[in-house]
């Protein structure tokens, strides 16, 4: 961990910080919708914002990832570009084909958020094979 | 794009660290430099040039020459 920090850049020091920021956002709504802080939830106002406030540590992240790109130099900005852009047309691949799954095949319905874990899931396989920026 | 940077880097006795530094790019981009893993942009190819105080060419091989 020490190691990886030293080598890190401060844009990834950053990219960090706030990821763990959003993400303990993130964990601290759901673990009280867990346990049903949101059950007397009734409006559809009320409802939509609920879902909003999930969603919103998701955007923040998203950012966080976009400020990355922005804030480091142009290597480290191209690699992880690439490694962006595979990861996001292997998750709307998946996609593509589970969704006319469920139209076509009767697959199992999934809901539309599972394709934010999906995403890092696709880059977490495909980053480590991104290491030139050609 | 085959160059000379780790060459003229060892020279100076600088780490890829202190040399990223000089640049204002990170240790990862003057490693992805020296072993070929990324064509700089002209405006980091010639802040190199002017930092080792050599022409552009002298440090990077001219691909279509």
């Amino acid at each position: 961990m020490l190691a990886m920090a030293r080598n890190s850049t401060p844009a990834h020091q950053r990219y960090v910080v706030r990821t763990m920021a959003f993400m303990s956002g993130y964990v601290a709504i759901n673990v009280a919708a867990i346990f049903g802080a949101f059950d007397d939830i009734s409006s559809p106002v009320a409802a939509w914002a609920l879902a909003l406030a999930v969603s919103a540590p998701v955007i923040g992240q998203i950012w966080a990832t976009l400020s990355l790109l922005r804030e480091s130099d142009e290597f480290v900005r191209a690699v992880t570009a690439k490694q962006f852009i595979l990861a996001a047309g292997m998750a709307m691949a998946i996609a593509s084909v589970w969704g006319f799954g469920e139209s076509y095949a009767d697959a199992y319905h999934l809901p539309a958020w599972i394709i934010y874990p999906l995403f890092w899931a696709c880059f977490g396989l495909t980053a480590p094979f991104v290491r030139n920026s050609r | 794009m085959k160059n000379r940077l780790k060459l003229l880097r060892v020279e100076r006795d600088w780490t890829q660290g202190q040399l990223g530094e000089a640049l204002g790019v990170s240790r990862q981009a003057v490693n992805a430099l020296e072993t070929e893993k990324h064509d700089p942009s002209l405006d980091l190819a010639f802040r190199i040039a002017v930092l080792f105080g050599r022409p552009v060419e002298d440090i990077f091989e001219n691909p279509h020459a």
